[in-house]
């Protein structure tokens, strides 16, 4: 997924804001960024990061900066297992031309040793969108790993399916796409209202969709 | 123990495209990167985990066969990259404790 497929595929189908959020690296933010900027495409700057638990959470930045920082902490924590890419596949860092420039040297989708409970503060702290990931999948999502949905501050919780499961009434619902291929963007997708796409005015347009 | 004798012990076996080496032990987790970390060359893996990654993992760690707990499905390409890597896919509706002491059972 070139900087410019995601930003052209997300164009044709209609988007109005798009988040790259790579497993546990920012390092093509800055191209993501880029390519947005190109065609004024508003965007957010983030990571899915991964708990100890394994359960895999949106942290969502307004400012490339801040979510270059807070990321390369999480890159940081993760677990030191490099990446096999015959297995795995490559983890390439792109520029906005699409040339690689590097590889991330870990394995990303591994667990950092941050659990559940500090990453969610951790993440509000640095001043990001906090949103635990496809909560309703029986893998790397909060319920399947922990259990349960901890009672905790996030922005909104992700779910898969059109209904949110039981018991997740005081947090706002948003679908996303999970885009792993380009064919997955826009898949799914939420319709909210706001006048900016910062974190503070999403925050606030998420508490509207309760 | 064989990796085709988990057929014996009541799991389905749903790749079989492997070598059927002796099992060294077992191996039980949810967690992949404890998986990857304490898994041993030539073990089972007795796991809820029934997703692609888990064959991955599993390749990595050189686990010899794989067990997906409580009847949980494989999809197509989980078995596709288990027959890639020459891993054995069972299935089991057991839950992963009542798996791994019949395994237990079996390596003694």
């Amino acid at each position: 997924m070139s900087p410019r497929t995601i930003v052209a595929t997300a164009k044709k189908k209609g988007l109005d804001c798009i988040a790259l959020a790579d497993h546990g690296c920012v390092e093509n933010l800055p191209a993501f960024h880029d390519a947005c900027k190109e065609v004024g495409l508003p965007c957010l700057y983030g990571l899915e990061a991964t708990s100890t638990e394994e359960v895999h959470t949106l942290c969502l930045f307004d400012q490339l900066e801040s979510a270059l920082e807070f990321g390369r902490t999480i890159y940081d924590s993760i677990i030191d297992i490099p990446n096999d890419p015959d297995r795995f596949g490559d983890q390439p860092i792109v520029t906005v031309d699409n040339d690689i420039t590097g590889f991330a040297e870990k394995l990303l989708f591994a667990a950092t040793d941050i659990s559940f409970f500090d990453l969610v503060p951790m993440a509000l702290e640095a001043g990001a969108l906090c949103i635990p990931s496809h909560i309703d999948r029986d893998y790397s999502g909060a319920i399947a790993h922990i259990g349960f949905l901890p009672d905790l501050p996030y922005d909104a919780v992700e779910v898969i399916a059109k209904k949110p499961p039981r018991g997740v009434d005081k947090w706002p619902v948003v679908h996303f796409s999970d885009a792993h291929h380009p064919s997955h963007i826009g898949r799914r997708f939420t319709e909210i209202e706001t006048d900016a796409f910062t974190v503070s005015a999403l925050r606030e347009a998420f508490i509207r969709l309760l | 123990m064989k990796i085709s004798e988990l057929a014996e012990i009541g799991f389905t076996c749903l790749q079989n495209t492997f070598e059927d080496a002796e099992l060294t032990g077992g191996y039980t987790s949810d967690l992949l990167s404890d998986v990857m970390a304490n898994l041993k060359e030539g073990q089972v893996l007795i796991t809820l985990q029934a997703h692609k990654n888990t064959i991955a993992v599993a390749s990595l760690s050189g686990a010899a066969a794989v067990v997906f707990c409580h009847g949980r499905a494989a999809a197509d390409d989980v078995l596709e990259a288990a027959k890639a890597e020459g891993i054995a896919v069972f299935s089991t509706p057991d839950d992963q404790f009542e798996a791994t002491v019949k395994v237990a059972h079996a390596l003694a």
